[in-house]
């Protein structure tokens, strides 16, 4: 009876923040944010693949940005240079981005801790420099420019309106795949990692190759992240998949929630609204609160915003039906 | 005596110039509770982490039903049939008693990201086997009220249970047990008892390493004894009691008075 309640609820939930999100783009609601919503929906792809290796895994990575500049930088060359469908590139970005995440993957995770956090810090440092040096495919730090738009048939993805719409679909059929696998016996076995991984061993998980697998989905969450960023901007230059955003990855992560998979979109949306519209009228300060925000963040809601907020209502809820069960 | 469902042979383990466990020759035999037992340091949980998987064997080799084990890592040993508890318990604290559970039943199911990512029919059909065994499972150690509990909410006694029904929710053959009774009560202890032999009426071989004699006397029916690495002797609890080197062993030489 309870648990038919709340899942009503969820369903509530759910429909409601589907409109929300449906209705924002159009000018007499929230159509100012269209940009900054379409920012919130990429950057959520690369926050899930975090929140699934660092939230559920337990496993630090400090390199994501490399995988999202992987995957826009392979859609790039390959459908502006090669003339590839936009599509079909994609697709190949992802593919070629997983299996980098792949090979790579099984030595980085004999590491463990400080030192696999040291290890994809280096990634995300090389790969960074290589999209700025390899001038001869990346166009340097001239970037790449006119990069054709995603297309379906003679539907073409030319307004902010309807690319808007594309990349909300993509981030919600990635959130929706992700809560599953959470939901199911590879989440248990990632989460099993998390909590003991000699335990997890000794139950049959072969921790290492969970490791790998979840790091590679995460990578190409990532990848098409960062494909749908160039068929957005049309343009892509080294500056948005560097150190910083690897930095700010794990920043979203940890404000949202860990681990919870909403959590993702949520601290996304927070760390962005914060840095980009709502800070600003703190000018030259605006750094400074930033981090003051963050900090007190940690110290008062370490488990991350989605996770406390949830909670708390959880707590009140328990409350409220307690004192109408008293006579 | 049939095959047994576990053999080494001159099983060795060196850490650094630490000689944990020199050339010990066991046998196991099937759908028995043994239990090991020697003075700290006697190389009782090498033993356990060896025939696990955890180290790889310096000399030796370890055969379980008569296959050699080779390097084969924990896990697929765990496939295998060759289930542990740990001393220091190691559930899973993110997750609840039922999930804990569920989670053993790792290597008896099959379906992976991608059914678990798309919600395929054969996800759903598995996930419904894995929790009404889960369930079962705890239910047979007198756990299944507390399924929805976070597994460290409930007290200690109860959490060394919980790893108990993790462990064989991987239906192992072989079960090793590493201090089960450790930290338990009296009563608990002897729920404890009477669950190693129910354990070993499903048909599982049991291994417990253990401190407390009375529970070794009252439960194994075979003991082996360690001491310095060495295997010292082995037989009967009451053959044991008896024995010269284990007394000294554990009560130290008794010195000729001249």
């Amino acid at each position: 009876m309870l648990e038919r309640l709340k899942r009503r609820w969820t369903y509530l939930a759910i429909a409601a923040m589907l409109l929300f999100l449906v209705l924002i783009p159009f000018d007499w609601f929230l159509g100012q944010y269209t940009v900054l919503m379409i920012f919130i929906g990429i950057h959520t792809m690369v926050t899930v693949g975090l929140c699934l290796l660092m939230g559920y895994t337990g496993q630090v990575s400090l390199g994501q940005a490399a995988f999202y500049g992987l995957g826009a930088y392979f859609s790039a060359i390959l459908s502006k240079t090669y003339h590839v469908n936009p599509w079909l590139a994609m697709l190949m970005a992802a593919i070629a981005t997983g299996a980098f995440a792949y090979v790579i993957g099984y030595p980085f995770f004999r590491l463990r801790g400080n030192y696999l956090a040291m290890a994809t810090l280096g990634l995300g440092l090389i790969v960074g420099i290589l999209f700025s040096q390899l001038d001869r495919f990346t166009g340097g730090s001239m970037g790449i420019r006119e990069i054709p738009p995603l297309s379906i048939g003679s539907f073409v993805f030319n307004t902010t309106l309807k690319r808007y719409f594309l990349v909300w679909v993509f981030c919600l059929v990635t959130l929706l795949l992700a809560q599953n696998i959470v939901r199911s016996r590879t989440g248990r076995a990632l989460r099993a990692i998390r909590g003991s991984e000699a335990a997890a061993e000794s139950v049959g998980i072969n921790a290492a190759q969970f490791k790998v697998k979840i790091f590679v989905l995460g990578a190409v969450f990532a990848s098409l992240a960062g494909s749908l960023y160039v068929h957005n901007f049309f343009y892509v230059n080294p500056g948005p998949f560097g150190f910083l955003f690897s930095v700010m990855v794990v920043v979203m992560a940890v404000i949202g929630g860990l681990a919870s998979i909403w959590g993702a979109i949520f601290g996304t949306a927070v760390v962005h609204i914060l840095s980009d519209e709502l800070l600003i009228e703190f000018g030259e300060w605006d750094t400074i609160v930033y981090g003051l925000i963050l900090v007190v963040v940690m110290i008062f809601v370490p488990q991350g915003l989605f996770v406390g907020l949830r909670e708390t209502y959880e707590h009140w809820r328990l409350r409220h039906v307690e004192r109408r069960a008293e006579p | 005596m049939s095959q047994p469902i576990l053999e080494t042979k001159v099983l060795g383990k060196v850490f650094g110039g630490l000689t944990a466990l020199d050339k010990v020759n066991l046998a196991v035999e099937a759908g028995k509770i043994i239990s090991v037992i020697g003075p700290n340091g006697a190389g009782k949980t090498t033993l356990f982490n060896l025939i696990a998987g955890v180290y790889a064997p310096s000399s030796g080799e370890i055969y379980f039903q008569g296959k050699p084990l080779g390097n084969a890592p924990p896990h697929r040993r765990a496939a295998l049939g060759v289930a542990r508890t740990f001393q220091g318990v190691l559930l899973f604290d993110n997750m609840t008693t039922m999930e804990n559970v569920m989670s053993g039943q790792h290597p008896r199911s099959r379906y992976g990201f991608l059914e678990a990512a798309l919600r395929l029919p054969k996800a759903h059909r598995e996930e419904e086997t894995i929790s009404l065994k889960a369930m079962r499972y705890l239910n047979l150690v007198g756990l299944g009220m507390h399924a929805q509990q976070n597994a460290l909410s409930l007290p200690l006694g109860q959490q060394k249970i919980l790893a108990i029904a993790r462990a064989l929710a991987t239906e192992p053959k072989l079960l090793l047990l590493d201090e089960p009774g450790a930290g338990l009560n009296a009563l608990e202890k002897q729920g404890l008892g009477e669950l190693i032999r129910r354990i070993r009426d499903m048909g599982i071989s049991v291994i417990l390493v253990e401190h407390d004699m009375d529970l070794v006397m009252g439960i194994a029916e075979w003991v082996i004894v360690l001491d310095s690495g060495q295997k010292i002797a082995e037989g009967t609890a009451s053959q044991i009691q008896k024995d010269r080197r284990v007394i000294a062993a554990y009560l130290g030489e008794e010195e000729k008075v001249e």
